[in-house]
């Protein structure tokens, strides 16, 4: 591992994560671990989520590209729901030694902006993509309420009137998909 | 005022003449070498490639390597990668 280049990365990824969008920093005092964050682009489902990013680096690194999953869950074509994979061609065959981790993350969130369904990670995802987009749209925004904002579900508030937990709140709007009523019927009826 | 001299040192400075200040896969100075290399100087030269990129011949002989069996692509605009013969 390349640990000058390293450290070099380390410093410029060190700026504040509303300057570019994106952030990283090592967890482990060899380089080799990284975490980073991406923010959801703008005019997309994913706005306004902050989404962690887990970062290996092999030895063979920057030969090798550094192997990133989706930490937070998230609802995307080319990111498995159920363990974060990302399929993006640069972090595989496409990987050049001239990228960085901080030029990956941006694709990272390019790739956010611009879902390739035809080249699935997750194919049930993919598939309700390609079948009904604004039902994909209205998943993936309730996703991102619920894994990837600080804070409240904008329609939580009832349900917490009623005097039901916010983990139990927010669970129940998300097997909802987003429907208040239906999500207080399952409250009440689990109960 | 007459001035004698009595001695004098030649001082002689070389540096790369590379487009670039820093090589595109190690992130380091072409005045200074590899990270692999403790010495700049021809020990650790600078090469081009006929898209005219240049690399510390020890970082893109590394890529060349990992590549494999596939086309050999610069690192910086994936054209082919040929060595540029001077």
């Amino acid at each position: 591992m390349d640990l000058k280049r390293l450290k070099k990365e380390s410093v410029e990824l060190q700026e504040p994560i509303e300057k570019c969008g994106v952030t990283a920093s090592p967890i482990k005092e060899d380089l080799s671990h990284w975490k980073g964050y991406i923010l959801g682009p703008d005019d997309t489902a994913y706005a306004g989520g902050k989404f962690e990013i887990d970062i290996v680096l092999t030895s063979s690194y920057p030969f090798e590209p550094p192997k990133m999953k989706f930490n937070t869950k998230i609802w995307h074509p080319n990111v498995s729901s159920q363990t974060g994979a990302i399929c993006l061609d640069i972090l595989k065959k496409e990987w050049s030694p001239a990228l960085t981790i901080k030029t990956a993350l941006i694709s990272v969130q390019a790739l956010l902006a611009a879902p390739e369904p035809d080249d699935p990670q997750d194919a049930v995802v993919a598939q309700e993509y390609k079948s009904s987009i604004e039902k994909f749209k209205a998943t993936a925004k309730l996703w991102t309420e619920r894994y990837a904002k600080e804070g409240s579900m904008e329609s939580i508030q009832p349900l917490l009137d009623m005097g039901f937990s916010e983990e139990q709140a927010k669970d129940a709007l998300l097997e909802a998909r987003g429907d208040v009523q239906a999500a207080v019927e399952k409250l009440l009826s689990g109960a | 005022m007459r001035v004698q001299v009595e001695g004098w040192h030649a001082v002689g400075t070389w540096t790369w003449n590379a487009e670039d200040d820093a090589c595109g896969i190690c992130r380091l100075a072409f005045d200074g070498c590899c990270p692999d290399c403790r010495i700049p100087g021809d020990d650790c030269p600078i090469v081009w490639g006929e898209c005219s990129h240049p690399f510390h011949m020890h970082c893109i002989v590394k890529w060349i390597g990992v590549q494999g069996n596939n086309v050999q692509r610069c690192p910086m605009c994936r054209r082919e990668w040929q060595f540029k013969s001077s």
